[in-house]
């Protein structure tokens, strides 16, 4: 490991704690603190990747990801930008885009080849003949492209995701956000504060230059830094990237977690009611040949990389800049043992004074009006070309490093993805917000400042005026920080400069997909003269960096290029995310949730295997017999129990609610009595069924009723949609979670009952289709419904949830002399449908209306006052003959069953579907029930089903009367 | 989702906690004389505005109310009463 500069006030590393990473197969250390780059780069490695078309050897530029640079892949995770990811310990990195090394790469020729690729090249060449494009891409994509995905990658990390709400939302932790932050949080409203740094402080955060005041511009900012922190209305998130901005403020953003973290990336969406974006600048690239060799770096890159992880950049630098800020890093630089062969400035003048006689004093040659044209160095730097502005002098200088900077570029897309606009201004030579997104106010030096005093003022009144808009009186504050913030000095100027006299040739513009002046001039001359149309054709900006390095020269450069009198200089649009991030981020945390029944422990004791059903879990099987053979025998010889609690159970009460009752269900609804279940059924307004339950009556104008389980969370928004224009006085009360439902059915169900209570429980007290309230063990109160689903003498239980346990547990004891066993949904299934009863959803598709299933019995039709929802439908569709019906059918080979699913052919077409088929125990055969085209529906009729992978061999089976078993019910009345 | 609704029990809340209910076409015809076209096209012809609409929410994820409220379909904005014009 080279020398580290320790003791930095500034520093970010903690030189005593060391972390180790194995960069291609060997081991290197760094500190705690460290990125991936930056442990890299201490450690001697200065081609982090190669370029994604022409192989160029690439290395370390700005520190905040803005291209695609150190682009790595790191614990086999591709393009994970190594300046953005903290080292940890164990870490495995690679380098991409690479045939042997970066260092060494075999594909690296084709740098020399450019002149064969131009913009756009893929657009026109390669296409004649037409089916050599094919051809060509192949290889085109196995020379191009950004890391290789391994296929048995699987991710084991947690992602997590909040939505927090708050009054005020400030995107940016620099010196501006900070200062907003707190002035809003001081006036009493909630403040979320999100920066992208590992820490707050932004633009002071590594300077040791000073204020007016004299302080420190770093301790500076680790003052205002701790009062955000420390501020109980301010929550920070650091490391946090803003990649989305929409309507009524919503910001989306996402945060990577650090060791201690529970996550590994998290999503943040906040809904704000007023939104602060201190975003700050990026350094804007100055172009010339070789501007993006390895060695080349941004000002405050090689700035920060001395003062915040302790490694001075290089041995012997020049730098080319374009403003104070670059000046100021030069002059620390220098202090810190960076030899300086030169610095050009492109400016003539408007230089500060101050900084030019800390150069005059230190001895370094300075040049304004000068500017870097070249970069010499095969892999990376051994020298810089630099000349005056207009061509005429050129000198070459030897160094191992190019600090390279021409401005600065507001980051605006905060402002732009939500609908804001921009307008390039002449003074600051920025795009500046014109429109501004509803309730939202820019501070600090995305405005053009660079005065410390007045990025703070800034950011103070932006703080205000936020604050007003949560409802906050302030005329007068805001009104004053305006005046402070005008006394201070404005915005600063700022140059369109982008490149040097230089052929273009290997002038990179963007880094990411290798796009060069020459390229933009290309397509400039071929009609593409808008930025926006350039972008698409050239591909410049479309990379990872998503406009950060090219964003602004774009169009500066197409500008100057085009040279046409009034050329409105014009911006390229940014998108949502503004940062890449993992597809898991946005899917948040993986978990799946489920309701559990009051039985759900009980049962998983007694072997259930659990399937989820709709929000619920269910008991499915309780063997590794999936024909549950015994669970079924036994409901039809002795006495199964069920945990039916997932139904959707409900009391609808109130003097209309029998009109409610009546709009929805398609039967008359006046027959509903008290003592007696009914059965019925809801369609939707095509007629197709949608739920199907049963109803009694507890008292005058009120009913409970039970819905299928998948139909239980949107009932009673479906019932109060539909009678939404009525003004009926009615109260529904959804009982699915507060009832458990148990289910006994068998030939012994009656004598377990009788155990349990006192109470007469004979045929005559509670015939079939009856319902009566019983208590259990002279404790529980329970409505017993006498119900016949399977097609056995059946009782379903409806028990407080809370009692439940202990219900099923008197139960179970009493049951045992009686052979009670549990049995599960898909014993049920079985049961029912040899009893030719339908389950919806099963014997019915979106498609499927009443009569399809035979159940044209539930519909009174003379309720048309009632404006019944479905009838309408039905009653169009009813002689329609161009439909599917259900139909019992039995197949001619009686081994084994076909899947449910399976489609019903013949010669032409498909005729039908299987809904459900098994190998029946109870009767003879495989039976099951089919939706098929009226003409084959008649009982006799021989259909063929075909099954995936039967190689054309379909199976026959014939149409037959239904119900398979007790076809009179006798067993189910007994 | 950015949009928000405002409930007229709970007032102004994020979109999530909604269903949409389809545009407001008025109470259910009565059925006398309904011919299968017209009662199709009650049910599932929609006027899609590009432009500000009257549409039917339910607060599903809070008070269970259905209410109508009005948006602008284009910015995808709730609209209050007394701009609607
Ligand atoms: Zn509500």
């Amino acid at each position: 490991m080279m020398n580290r500069l320790k003791n930095l006030p500034t520093l970010r590393v903690n030189t005593s704690e060391k972390v180790s990473v194995t960069y291609r197969g060997k081991q290197y250390e760094g500190f705690k603190g460290d990125t991936v780059a930056s442990l890299l780069y201490a450690n001697g490695i200065r081609i982090f990747g190669r370029s994604l078309k022409y192989h160029r050897p690439r290395g370390l530029y700005s520190l905040d990801g803005e291209c695609s640079n150190t682009c790595m892949q790191i614990d086999d995770i591709p393009n994970e930008r190594a300046e953005n990811i903290p080292a940890r310990d164990g870490m495995n990195i690679r380098e991409q885009n690479v045939k042997g090394s970066a260092e060494k790469d075999m594909m690296g020729f084709i740098d020399k080849l450019d002149w064969a690729m131009p913009a756009g090249f893929y657009y026109h060449t390669m296409h004649r003949p037409a089916k050599m494009w094919p051809v060509a891409m192949k290889q085109i994509r196995k020379a191009a492209g950004l890391g290789t995905l391994n296929q048995n990658f699987n991710r084991h990390e947690r992602f997590d995701e909040i939505f927090p709400k708050t009054e005020v939302c400030v995107i940016g932790g620099g010196p501006a956000g900070m200062a907003a932050a707190l002035e809003a949080a001081d006036k009493g409203v909630r403040v979320i504060l999100l920066e992208s740094r590992p820490w707050l402080g932004g633009f002071y955060e590594y300077r040791t230059s000073v204020d007016e005041s004299g302080n420190f511009l770093y301790s500076k900012a680790r003052t205002l830094a701790e009062k955000v922190e420390a501020h109980p209305d301010i929550r920070v998130f650091k490391h946090t990237f803003m990649v989305g901005a929409y309507n009524n403020n919503l910001i989306t953003a996402f945060q990577r977690g650090g060791e201690t973290e529970s996550f590994h990336e998290r999503y943040i969406e906040i809904r704000a009611q007023s939104v602060v974006v201190a975003t700050g600048c990026i350094e804007r690239p100055l172009i010339f040949e070789n501007n993006e060799r390895p060695g080349v770096m941004q000002a405050g890159c090689a700035h920060r990389l001395c003062r915040t992880y302790g490694i001075l950049p290089g041995k012997a630098a020049v730098f080319s800049i374009g403003h104070d800020t670059g000046l100021e890093a030069a002059v620390d630089l220098f202090d810190m043992g960076l030899k300086i062969a030169c610095i050009a400035d492109l400016r003539e003048d408007g230089q500060d004074p101050e900084l030019l006689e800390k150069v005059k004093g230190r001895k370094i040659p300075y040049y304004p009006g000068r500017v870097a044209t070249e970069a010499l160095g095969k892999k990376r730097v051994t020298g810089v070309k630099v000349g005056t502005i207009d061509g005429t002098v050129e000198e070459t200088y030897t160094c191992d490093l190019v600090v390279a900077s021409a401005g600065f570029t507001p980051v605006t897309g905060p402002i732009t993805i939500n609908q804001g606009k921009l307008k390039f201004d002449e003074h600051t030579g920025f795009f500046l917000p014109s429109v501004l997104p509803d309730k939202t106010h820019v501070a600090g030096r995305i405005n053009g400042l660079g005065n410390p005093a007045s990025i703070e003022a800034s950011g103070k009144l932006a703080g205000l005026r936020a604050a007003a808009e949560c409802g906050k009186d302030l005329t007068g504050e805001i009104d004053e920080a305006q005046g402070e913030l005008n006394d201070l000095p404005g915005p600063q100027r700022g140059s369109k400069f982008v490149t040097g006299p230089v052929s273009g040739r290997k002038s990179y513009i963007c880094f990411d997909e290798d796009t060069t002046i020459k390229n933009i001039k290309q397509a400039i001359r071929k009609g593409f003269d808008v930025p926006e149309l350039i972008k698409r054709y050239t591909s410049a900006g479309t990379g990872p960096g998503q406009g950060g390095i090219p964003g602004h020269n774009l169009p500066l450069f197409t500008a100057k290029f085009k040279a046409e009198e009034n050329e409105k200089i014009r911006p390229t649009n940014q998108r949502p995310p503004l940062v890449p991030l993992f597809l898991s981020t946005y899917a948040g945390t993986n978990h799946d949730m489920a309701k559990r029944t009051p039985m759900h422990d009980r049962q998983k004791k007694d072997g259930g295997i659990f399937r989820r059903l709709g929000v619920w879990r269910r008991a499915r099987y309780f063997s590794n017999d999936f024909s549950c053979r015994k669970e079924i025998e036994n409901v039809r010889n002795n006495v199964g129990i069920l945990d039916g609690s997932t139904l959707g159970k409900f009391r609808i009460h109130g003097p209309d609610a029998l009109k409610a009752l009546q709009r929805v269900y398609i039967s008359n609804m006046e027959k509903v009595k008290q003592g007696r279940v009914k059965y019925t059924a809801m369609c939707n307004d095509d007629g197709c069924v949608i739920d199907d339950g049963v109803i009694t009556k507890l008292a005058e104008n009120d009913y409970f009723f039970t819905t299928s389980t998948g139909r239980a969370g949107s009932t009673v928004e479906w019932i109060r949609y539909h009678t939404r224009f009525d003004g009926w006085d009615f109260n529904l009360v959804n009982l699915t979670d507060a009832l458990g439902v148990i289910n006994l059915s068998g030939p012994n169900s009656r004598k377990v009952i009788e155990k349990v209570t006192d109470q007469d429980i004979s045929d005559q007290a509670l015939p079939f289709s009856g319902v009566k309230e019983y208590t259990i063990s002279d404790d529980i109160p329970v409505t017993v419904m006498r119900l016949g689903f399977v097609g056995e003498l059946s009782y379903e239980l409806h028990v407080p949830s809370s009692y439940m346990e202990s219900a099923w547990d008197l139960l179970l004891e009493a049951g045992k002399e009686f052979h009670i066993k549990n049995f599960g949904v898909e014993a049920q299934n079985v049961l029912r449908m040899e009893k030719g009863h339908v389950i919806l959803g099963q014997e019915s598709e979106q498609r499927t209306n009443l009569t399809d299933i035979n159940m044209g019995f539930l519909w009174y039709r003379k309720k048309k006052e009632a404006k019944t929802v479905g009838n309408v439908a039905l009653e169009q569709t009813v002689n329609d003959t161009g439909r599917l019906k259900l139909v019992g059918i039995k197949m001619k080979d009686p081994s084994r069953a076909p899947g449910d699913g399976c489609v019903i052919v013949d010669d032409t077409r498909v005729r039908g579907y299987v809904c459900t088929i098994r190998k029946s125990f109870s009767v003879e055969g495989v039976i099951g029930m089919a939706l098929v085209e009226q003409p084959l529906a008649k009982n006799g009729t021989t259909v063929f089903v075909y099954e995936d992978e039967c190689k054309g061999n379909l199976s026959e089976a014939q149409v037959v009367p239904m119900p398979f078993y007790d076809p009179e019910g006798k067993r189910m009345k007994a | 989702m950015a949009l928000t609704i405002t409930c007229p029990v709970c007032g102004k809340r994020d979109g999530y906690e909604f269903r949409y209910g389809g545009e407001d076409k008025g109470p259910r015809p009565d059925e006398e004389g309904l011919t299968p076209e017209n009662w199709c096209d009650y049910v599932h012809m929609n006027d899609c505005v590009a432009g500000i609409q009257k549409e039917w929410w339910y607060h599903r994820d809070g008070c269970g109310v259905w209410f109508s409220t009005h948006r602008d379909t284009t910015t995808n904005l709730e609209i209050s009463d007394s701009e609607v014009k």
